[in-house]
């Protein structure tokens, strides 16, 4: 049986057993993603194309609202420049991981979403490139599935559930916590808070593009000022 | 409806900066190692940007339904928050988080 010694411990089979709690999480999130941006107005293989496409969870909830309000396509790339821009930094820590090959490294930084990272980023260095692959494309897969699932449930579906969206700030309040365990530092929840009360009172119809503003000046500042206390 | 010409140009558009933003320190890895104060950014900046935008989606849907003022949104969030720190298990912290806030809304105010 070639196949089976195929997928062993480095092959298809590891990355299956490492990517099940991925899906657990990732196919019923997809659904209700597909759920919600048709119920918002949009064809259901746009849930489809969507999650191949962008396979960025946080995101892609945060456009649903933005697309239904017929949002330029400007602004919903600026959004998502906000959202994602922890990615940045995700592949920083992960570069001892990446594969030679320029396809594999491609498709790699294509799928770092937040729970391939946290996979991945548990593996040792040597792992297999095709491993690597692998878990990022299961992962990739289900919410995929979940997406179009969720979307064909919302075509038949005739009720809606008010509050469902809330799901975006409940995703939002997990991905706030974890960046919380990673960095346990208290002074960018204080000015993140801070920043936004203000630019509320400033200006209520820019206030989260006024307080990400205001956050990126400070992150500046102080990294330049703590790299100083280090330097002298 | 959505129009989807428009939808598929802004997913395009979507698609294209996530890709560049996680492709980013592959392409400029030594370039951004060089400089310590990417490593202090990379401390602050996504912290604070995810809780702006948890405060930012809680203080819009608080704003969507004044009536019952913003006690179910903070509660709803507390319980996705509290259960994620202690359980680190996200989809049990998500659901949970968005069942209570679904039954607030549809059962106890309306």
């Amino acid at each position: 049986m070639t196949t089976l010694s195929d997928s062993g411990p480095h092959g298809g089979l590891g990355a299956l057993s490492l990517s099940v709690p991925i899906a657990m999480g990732y196919v019923p999130l997809g659904m209700v993603y597909g759920f919600l941006f048709v119920k918002a107005g949009a064809a259901w293989w746009l849930a489809t194309i969507a999650s191949v496409l962008v396979f960025a969870g946080a995101a892609q909830y945060m456009a649903i609202p933005l697309l239904a309000a017929g949002a330029s396509v400007g602004t919903l790339a600026l959004a998502t420049l906000v959202i994602n821009l922890r990615h940045v930094f995700y592949g920083l820590s992960l570069l001892d991981h990446m594969p030679r090959s320029r396809l594999a490294r491609a498709y790699l930084a294509w799928a770092l979403t937040d729970e391939t990272y946290s996979v991945l980023s548990t593996l040792p260095a040597n792992t297999p490139e095709r491993r690597l692959v692998a878990v990022a494309a299961l992962n990739h897969f289900w919410w995929v599935l979940g997406a179009t699932l969720g979307a064909l449930l919302g075509v038949e579906a005739q009720i809606g559930l008010q509050g469902l969206d809330f799901t975006v700030a409940a995703l939002f309040s997990v991905l706030a916590i974890e960046q919380w365990r990673a960095t346990r530092q208290p002074l960018p929840i204080i000015v993140a808070v801070g920043a936004y009360a203000v630019s509320q009172w400033l200006l209520p119809s820019q206030a989260l593009a006024l307080s990400i503003a205001i956050c990126l000046l400070v992150a500046l500042l102080q990294a330049e000022l703590s790299g100083r206390e280090r330097a002298a | 409806m959505i129009d989807s010409r428009y939808a598929l140009l802004a997913i395009g558009a979507m698609a294209l900066v996530t890709f560049a933003l996680r492709a980013a320190p592959f392409i400029a890895a030594r370039a951004l190692r060089r400089y310590p104060q990417i490593d202090r950014l990379g401390r602050f900046l996504p912290p604070a940007i995810m809780v702006l935008l948890v405060v930012h989606t809680l203080h819009g849907a608080a704003h969507d339904d004044p009536v019952s003022g913003p006690w179910a949104e903070i509660v709803a969030a507390g319980v996705a928050m509290v259960l994620q720190y202690r359980l680190r298990h996200p989809l049990l912290s998500i659901a949970c988080g968005t069942i209570v806030y679904v039954i607030w809304r549809n059962a106890l105010w309306h």
